[in-house]
Parts: structure tokens; C-alpha cells; sequence
């Protein structure tokens, strides 16, 4: 356990796959790969910590999720936002302005 | 439903790794399928983009293990915040908080209490190995006083020839004073049992060994087992005390000491204490020769494989076998078995769940009184939570939440239940009354604490479901737009309340219903006349030594003399000895012999009890005397043989004659004189109730105790004295005077035995009726608490009636007629119910029925009185209402 390391970026990952589920339902991979996207590939999300995340969340209620068919017709399990999600989100995007604002002040303070 | 899908997913990552497991191999292997294929449209080989997609995985266990580590993580997570919410909400409103967990500590406890007795008592097997085998032979009917009895020869006859049983012992209980040095002797308790008692009881001695076949004959030296209680107070755990002789008080001789009973060791049908074992052939003495002397009470362990039915055809045929072989002694065994644990715990059971069915009744209404609170203050807090809804927490979060405080509340509550609990047992074990077999062993086992824990939740789902449900049905439009005043939610919600307002009325009426039945037939019982004047009147009994006196006629002399002592003594007005005095629970039957019949079948025989008196017996007790003469000192043992008999003897066996100057013998197993008398019937008495006020009396003979000394005799003395109990010192020492070294057990008044005799009716009555009281006040406190609430509701609407030329008495007819629709559809409910309940009640009943008329009439209309008083103040503050701030108001 490295705790401080691991709060830091759960936080973050967590705020980054709500603002992924934001546009719609996807699958794991997707997940990853849209993450990848979204940060021009700063972030590249392993399965590690990406499915201890999503099942976590959904047991917080923020997700929902369903066994559906990918483009290739492949089964694979589908993540959606749900509405505790989306108010987590509005949440935690707030929150992370101030907080990025903070520090960003405070860095620059000296 | 969002509700059980939570809980699931919770039992689900708890327990049920499997599926889960199942599932996220599934979802892992399609992540390494959709990986695969991207690589290959990245232009990778088939086996190339395997390799690197599970690299990419990483190990899959480690993946799952992480996972399953996030789920239950955020499982636990948001149930300890629920918790902290909970907490918080609870300690913000401390009185709301401490009404619901008092109530509902009452209620718990009360049923925690009766449950650790009802778990002691019926559902702990016996402390025996292989208890389902052991049974005891009975009567005809199912009562204590059905168990067979035997004598002796009988039993040995019986033991020797049985193929079914593996095992039969038979016994008498004893009692002895225990003698050591210097130490003021005590009296001690115990059993003269067979020496197959202890291979049929599986009983190994902690210390020394069992008795013997041998020692159990009558003229074996005496030995004797001491419990193990005994053992460590008495003798300090002294671990050389076998081969020590044990003195017993009154006596010279001494039983040898030849082991220590096992720890917590009790004889099965002796409810109090087992202070001791002794063999029983010796201490039966020249009874244990005849065959006329049924006194053995007898146990029995089937063999292997064998039904109690065929144990059962095989008692009949050795009895009638006994019968042929000894026509003259009119003999037989038992007529069925039954397992020893339905002769320990059968005339139990019934009042015990009645009391356990009582409690969970008061539970019931507590739960509704905690339902309403629950209701009102959903009601309050309907912002709050419409707030939360609108903040995104999806309706199944926000009933998860209420349902959380309310396991909350009753889990605290629980808690303190158990503690009540405790305390109440100990009221109720102290309490003699409370007389049960096993009690002693009452404790609060794994048993008690998992039926308080699984009860408190249970009563956290029932009283929060109701207001949770609800608040799951808020629509958020309409309770922001409703604001502070909420109604429509409240149309719900009001039906809910007044749901809970009927409930809690019909609940009460059953138990006030059985509460008053019980408590009607105590009455009856303590009603009914007992033949005699209990008032002002002492007794206690005395055991002579038969070492000090060993002849009739030292015995009897001893008695007149202390007879005479007695009448002497300042503020006695008259003094007599008696065997048995009635309400000892001692009864000694007889059968007799009427001069010039014919003698009938030995089954056929007449019996009757059979009581040693002295002259004054009857007016010490005032038992009037119908025709005749009493006996008088000149009814000496020299002079003819004369008997009083009472009237229903009379009556029974000498209609239309007149019964004075007949003849009767009794034939008596005991003592040295001849077995068979002719007596001559010089008085007849009225009846008396012997053997308890429910009893009808029985025929009855009394003789003087001259013609038949005893070395056992009950002393009855009437003092002028108001506080006749004033006197006990006076007597005890005045039979010291008689004789230094005699033992006086306590001196009781007769009114005390009458009381002692009816004690475990008065016990039920008692607790019923505390049940019920409970039970009353927590309905009103409901109702108040319904009412109030909805006058707070309606003092708009009230205003407006009163500004449209309402009066006070109009306004006060609405609201009590609200209330009491209410209460007469909850009293007619719970009538029917009682209808239909009160059947489980009429074994213990006593000149009642359990559809008493006058009893249903009287408690309907308490309640309705009751339940109208707690309307009345909501309804008189209605009255107060100004027009003019209640139409401002808002």
C-alpha cells in the first residue's frame, strides 16, 4: 500500500473516468483508451488499476453495468454513468478547479 | 428494487466471492479478446498480440484480487458512512433519539428476558448423554400428579423382568439435616434413588465412586453421594473426604461417604437442588418389603432401538402379570411413557408461551409507537431529504439512510434491552414464585444473544420499512413546492399513521384481554372458601428422632405434651398437631373398608385421605363439625377406634344412611400397627380443600393421632394476636423447652401457605397484567403522539372552521371523533383477534372461560376510555386555536 501515492491518483482517476462515462456508455478498454485520448496519452491507464476503479465505483453507486455486444460483436461488460455519478462529477470537477487553483496559487506564491 | 439490490451486492462481495469471481473473469477475458483484436488491426500476428495483450493485463489473479479488495472496500465505505450520517442525525434530536431507544429497550427486553427463560427452561436439552431415551411411566391424564407410583417389590419385580428397558430406577426425594461440629445444622435436599440411577443418568462422580446394587439393600450400611456444592462449601473441597462419615441430624447413625457428584449435577425431576444421593432400599427400611406401600416415583432408559409404544405394551403386561400374582394389592405400572423431558417441562410450557407470546405483542406496539415517531419526524425532515434527492442521492441512498438510523435506534436499543434483561431476571429468579424447573440454569448463552441481536434487527426493518418506503415515494416537485407544510406525501403517510393507531389498540385489547382473564381467575381462585379459617393461624413441622424415640408411645406423649405447652403460651387461643396439614402438598390416600359389605375387586376399593389430628384440631382451624362429636383425650390408644369422616365421604359412600355408629377399617401401609382396624364413625366434618383452592375436596378421613402416632407431625396453633407471625419466636421456643435438640423449620402462617399454594397463577396474572400495563401505556403514548400531530396538521383547516363560526365543543367533536374511529375500528379488530386467541388461555383459567363476556365488555371499554383520554388534550389544544394566527401562520 502506498497510500498517498494511491489517493492522489485514485482521486484523479476516478474524476477522469466519470468525465469518460459523461459521453456515454463504454466498455473497459474504451474506458482506457478514451482516458488515453482525453490527456494527449499522459495517462495510461493499466487494468490494475482500472478495474479495481470501475467496480469500485460502482459499488459507491456512481456506476451501472451491463453485459452487451461490442462493434465487433464481441461480449464485453458496459459502464454507465448513473444519476449519483453525474452529481459526483458536476462534484469532484468542481472541487478539483479549486483545488488545482490552489496549488497552482501556491506554487507560484514564492 | 434498488433496496434489495444493495443489500444483495453487499451479501454478495461479502460472501459470495464465487459468482462475482465468476463474472469478473468473464469481463477480463472479453478486455484480453478486445485487446487481441486491436493489436491484430494494428497488424500484429494472432499469437504475437495474444502475448503482449496479456502482458498488458498483467497477472490476472493479482488484477482479481485488487478488485475484490476496491469492491469490499467501497462496500464497507459507504456503510460506515451511512453510520457516521446516521449517528449524527440521531444525536441531533437527543430526545427523539432516547424516547425511540427506551421504548424500544423495553421491548426488547422484556422479550430478551422471557426468551432466556423459555430458552433455560424448554429449549436447553437435559444435561444427560442421550437424553432422547429416557422417560418416565404416567397415569391416564397428563399432569404431576399422573406419575406413576410403585412400591418396591414391584419395582424390582419390574426391573428384573424388562427386556425393552436398558435401564429403570426408582426414587423418593429426602430431605436431611446435615450436622457438622459446631456449625448450626442446615437442612439439606436430595433423592433416595435405586443404584441403577446412575448408569441409566450416565452419571460418572467427580471424586470416589457410584453406590452399588449391594449397598442399595434395606439392611446395607448406609453410604451416601454429596454434591459437588456441597462438597466445596461444606467440607472446603476437601479432596480426602471419601470414606468420611457424614452425620445426619437427629440420628446417631452416619452414611459413609463414598463420592462427589458431578459439578451442576441436578436430579432431573427435582426442580431446586440436589444436595445429595443415597441408596434407596436403606432408607426405605421395612417398606421396602411390601407391596402395598406405593411411594417410588421411577425412570426409565429405553434400549437402543426400542419405540416408548412397545416399552409401553411391556409395562401393561408385567403390571397385569404383577396383578394375577398379588390380587390383593390392587396393583399396576404405568399406563404410558413419556420422554423425561415432557415430564420435566409439559405443565410448563403452555404459560410460558403464552408470556413469550405476550411480550411479543408489547414488541409489536413498541414497534408501531417508534414507527410513528419515525413517521412524524420523516414529515419534519422532508426537506431535508428532498434536498439530498435533488443533490443526486437516488431514492434507494436516501430509504438506505432511514433504514440505517432505524437499525441504529433498535440495535441501541437492543443493547440496552439486553441489560434490562438482565436485571429483570434476577427480579425474577429471586422471586420463590417463580418456580420452574431448570431456571437455576437461566444465563445469557449464545442462544439469548443471538435471539436479542436477530430481534432488534427484525424491529429495525418492521418500524423503519413503513417510514422508509415512504420517503422512497417523495416526489421531489412536489415536496419542494409544498414546502414546510407538506400534505400530500402526508395523505400516505397519514393512512400509514392511522394504520399504526388501530394496530396498536387491537394489540393491546388481546393482551389486556388475557391479562384480565388471568387475572379474573386468580381472583376466583383466592375467592373460593377452603373449607377452614386460614387467618391467625401458624404451622410448622416436626420430625422426631427415631433414635431418641424410638417407641409409639414416647411419640405420642412428646406431642401432647407439646400440645399442651403451646395452649399455654399468652395469645394462643388453641393448639393442635395435624398430618398432613392441608396446602403442604403432602396427601397420604388410603383405601378402607366398610363393615358388613361385601369386599369389592382390589381396583374397586373406596380410598380416601387419610389425617392424623389431635382433639382441637377442628376448632383451631374451625372446621365445623355437621353432626357427631369431635374427638376428645379420652379417644386414647387403648379405647375403641373411632374416625371422623367428612362430608363428602358421607355422601359419597353413605347416601341415605345415617354414617354416624358405622364401621370402616383402614388399611395402612405404615407404621408397626396392624395393617387392618375397625373403626368406628363417631363425627362427620364439613369438607376442606387439602390439597389447593383448585381442587375439589376429596373423601377424607381424620383419626386421632393417638391411635396412630407418627414420628411426623405438622403443628397448627390459632393466636388472638393480630400479627400472628409476631408470635413464630415464642413457639420455636417453647418446642426447644420440649426438647433442646429438635429442629423447628420455619414457622409459616397458614394464610402463607394459601398464598404459596396459588403462587404460580399469581406469578402469571402478575406479569400478564405488567405486559398488558406496558402494553396500554405505550398505545396511548401512540395515540397522543398520532393525535397531536395531526391537530398540528389541521389548525389551518381548524382555523378556518373556527373563523367561519365553529365553536370550541364543535371543534373538539371533530378531532375526538377522528380519534375515536379509529380506536373502535382497532377495539373491534382486537375483539375478533381475542376471539380467536384467547383458546390458548383455558388450560390455565379457573371459573372463567376465555370468551368471558364481562371481561371483554370491561376491558373494550378501558381502552376506550384510555384511548379517549389521550385524544382529549390534542383535541382541547385544537379548541385553543386562534383564527387569527393559524390563517397568518404560513
Amino acid at each position: 500500500m502506498r497510500p498517498k501515492q494511491t489517493n492522489l491518483l485514485q482521486g484523479t482517476l476516478d474524476l477522469l473516468i466519470l468525465k469518460t462515462l459523461s459521453l456515454g456508455e463504454m466498455h473497459g478498454l474504451g474506458i482506457s483508451r478514451r482516458i488515453g485520448q482525453l490527456t494527449e496519452g499522459t495517462f495510461h491507464v493499466k487494468p490494475g488499476s482500472l478495474f479495481p476503479a470501475l467496480h469500485r465505483m460502482e459499488q459507491s453507486g456512481w456506476l451501472t453495468s451491463c453485459w452487451g455486444e461490442s462493434e465487433a460483436n464481441r461480449r464485453a461488460k458496459y459502464y454507465r454513468l448513473s444519476r449519483a455519478g453525474q452529481k459526483q462529477l458536476e462534484a469532484e470537477t468542481r472541487e478539483w478547479g479549486r483545488i488545482s487553483l490552489t496549488i497552482a496559487q501556491a506554487l507560484q506564491a514564492t | 428494487m434498488p433496496l434489495l439490490r444493495y443489500f444483495s451486492s453487499c451479501w454478495r462481495s461479502l460472501f459470495q466471492k464465487s459468482r462475482l469471481d465468476e463474472d469478473l473473469d468473464e469481463e477480463l477475458q472479453a478486455f484480453v479478446e478486445l485487446l487481441v483484436e486491436e493489436k491484430i488491426r494494428q497488424g500484429a500476428s494472432p499469437a504475437e498480440a495474444r502475448r503482449s495483450a496479456l502482458i498488458e493485463l498483467g497477472g490476472v489473479e493479482q488484477v482479481k484480487e485488487r478488485v475484490r479488495d476496491a469492491r469490499l472496500g467501497a462496500a464497507m465505505e459507504s456503510i460506515l458512512q451511512d453510520l457516521r450520517y446516521a449517528v449524527r442525525v440521531l444525536a441531533k434530536s437527543p430526545g427523539f433519539t432516547s424516547a425511540a431507544v427506551l421504548t424500544l429497550a423495553l421491548g426488547i427486553g422484556a422479550n430478551t428476558a422471557i426468551f432466556s427463560v423459555v430458552n433455560a427452561v424448554l429449549l436447553r436439552p437435559l444435561p444427560y448423554a442421550e437424553a432422547d431415551r429416557l422417560v418416565a411411566p404416567m397415569g391416564e391424564k397428563h399432569s404431576p400428579a399422573a406419575h406413576t407410583v410403585v412400591s418396591h417389590p414391584d419395582f424390582l419385580d419390574w426391573r428384573d423382568q424388562t427386556q425393552m428397558l436398558e435401564n429403570v430406577a426408582a426414587y423418593t426425594r429426602s430431605s436431611m439435616l446435615l450436622r457438622l461440629d459446631d456449625a448450626e445444622p442446615e437442612l439439606i435436599y436430595g433423592a433416595n434413588v435405586s443404584a441403577d440411577l446412575f448408569p441409566l443418568l450416565r452419571i460418572r462422580p467427580a471424586l470416589g465412586r457410584a453406590f452399588t446394587r449391594d449397598e442399595d439393600q434395606p439392611t446395607s450400611e448406609p453410604v451416601i453421594l454429596i454434591s459437588h456444592g456441597v462438597w466445596q462449601r461444606r467440607f472446603n473441597s476437601d479432596p480426602n473426604i471419601i470414606g468420611r462419615q457424614l452425620k445426619r441430624g437427629g440420628s446417631g447413625a452416619g452414611a459413609i461417604i463414598v463420592g462427589v457428584l458431578p459439578e451442576g449435577f441436578r436430579f432431573p425431576v427435582q426442580e431446586s437442588r440436589t444436595d445429595y444421593l443415597r441408596p434407596l432400599a436403606p432408607a426405605l427400611g421395612e417398606w421396602a418389603q411390601r407391596r402395598g406401600a406405593y411411594s417410588l416415583r421411577v425412570l426409565a432408559r429405553l434400549k437402543q432401538g426400542v419405540t416408548a409404544q412397545q416399552a409401553e405394551s411391556e409395562m401393561r403386561a408385567i403390571g397385569q402379570r404383577l396383578e394375577q400374582q398379588y390380587p390383593d394389592e390392587g396393583f399396576r405400572l404405568g399406563s404410558r411413557f413419556v420422554s423425561l423431558y415432557e415430564a420435566v417441562v409439559g405443565d410448563v410450557r403452555a404459560s410460558l408461551l403464552v408470556l413469550l407470546g405476550a411480550v411479543g405483542l408489547v414488541l409489536l406496539i413498541a414497534c408501531a409507537n417508534v414507527a410513528n415517531l419515525l413517521l412524524a419526524r420523516a414529515a419534519a425532515r422532508h426537506r431535508e431529504l428532498a434536498i439530498r434527492a435533488a443533490l443526486g442521492a437516488s431514492r434507494w441512498r436516501v430509504a438506505r439512510q432511514l433504514l440505517t438510523e432505524s437499525l441504529l435506534l433498535s440495535l441501541a436499543g437492543g443493547g440496552l434491552g439486553l441489560l434490562l434483561s438482565l436485571w429483570g431476571l434476577d427480579l425474577l429468579v429471586a422471586d420463590s414464585a417463580f418456580n420452574l424447573p431448570r431456571l437455576k440454569d437461566v444465563s445469557p448463552d449464545t442462544n439469548v444473544l443471538a435471539f436479542t441481536f436477530g430481534v432488534s434487527v427484525l424491529t429495525g426493518i418492521i418500524f423503519g420499512l413503513a417510514p422508509a418506503l415512504l420517503a422512497v415515494r417523495v416526489d421531489l416537485y412536489e415536496a419542494l413546492k409544498e414546502g414546510g407544510r407538506g400534505s400530500t406525501a402526508g395523505a400516505a403517510r397519514s393512512r400509514v399513521r392511522g394504520l399504526l393507531v388501530v394496530s396498536e389498540v387491537a394489540l393491546s385489547l388481546v393482551l389486556l384481554v388475557g391479562a384480565g382473564l388471568l387475572v379474573k381467575s386468580f381472583a376466583r381462585l383466592r375467592g373460593v372458601n377452603p373449607g377452614f379459617d386460614a387467618q391467625n393461624v401458624l404451622t410448622t413441622g416436626l420430625s422426631l428422632s427415631k433414635v431418641k424415640y424410638p417407641e409409639a408411645e414416647q411419640r405420642r406423649e412428646l406431642f401432647a405434651q407439646l400440645v399442651e405447652r403451646l395452649r399455654a403460651v399468652p395469645g394462643v387461643e388453641s393448639a393442635a398437631v395435624v398430618y398432613p396439614v392441608p396446602f403442604s402438598g403432602t396427601t397420604t390416600s388410603n383405601t378402607f373398608l366398610i363393615h358388613g359389605r361385601p369386599a369389592p375387586a382390589p381396583a374397586e376399593k373406596p380410598a380416601a385421605n387419610y389425617r392424623a389430628i389431635s382433639p382441637d384440631y377442628f376448632s383451631v382451624l374451625r372446621v365445623g363439625l355437621m353432626s357427631g362429636r369431635a374427638f376428645t383425650e379420652q379417644d386414647r390408644p387403648t379405647s375403641p377406634r373411632v374416625v371422623i369422616v367428612n362430608e363428602t365421604l358421607a355422601r359419597r359412600f353413605f347416601r341415605g344412611q345415617d354414617p354416624l355408629g358405622q364401621r370402616i377399617s383402614i388399611e395402612r401401609a405404615s407404621g408397626q400397627s396392624a395393617v387392618q382396624d375397625m373403626s368406628e364413625i363417631v363425627g362427620v366434618v364439613s369438607d376442606v380443600r387439602h390439597a389447593g383452592l383448585d381442587e375439589e375436596a376429596g373423601a377424607e378421613v381424620y383419626v386421632p393421632f393417638t391411635q396412630a402416632p407418627e414420628g411426623y407431625m405438622d403443628v397448627v396453633v390459632r393466636t388472638t394476636a393480630a400479627n400472628p407471625a409476631g408470635m413464630s419466636a415464642s413457639l420455636r421456643d417453647v418446642i426447644r423447652t420440649a426438647d433442646r435438640e429438635q429442629y423447628v423449620p420455619a414457622i409459616q402462617t397458614m394464610t402463607e401457605l394459601i398464598a404459596e399454594s396459588v403462587a404460580a397463577r399469581r406469578i402469571n396474572a402478575l406479569l400478564t397484567s405488567l405486559f398488558a400495563g406496558v402494553a396500554l401505556l405505550l398505545a396511548s403514548i401512540g395515540i397522543f403522539g398520532v393525535m397531536a400531530y395531526t391537530v398540528a396538521q389541521r389548525r389551518h383547516e381548524i382555523g378556518v372552521r373556527m373563523a367561519l363560526g365553529a365553536q370550541a365543543g364543535d371543534v373538539l367533536r371533530l378531532v375526538l371523533g377522528q380519534g375515536l374511529r379509529l380506536v373502535l375500528l382497532g377495539v373491534a379488530v382486537g375483539l375478533a383477534a381475542s376471539l380467536a386467541l384467547t383458546r390458548v388461555l383455558a388450560g390455565m383459567l379457573y371459573g372463567v372461560t376465555p370468551t368471558d363476556p364481562a371481561t371483554f365488555a370491561v376491558v373494550a371499554l378501558l381502552l376506550i376510555l384510555v384511548a379517549l383520554a389521550a385524544c382529549y388534550v390534542p383535541a382541547r389544544r385544537a379548541t385553543k386555536v386562534d383564527p387569527l394566527i393559524a390563517l397568518r401562520y404560513d
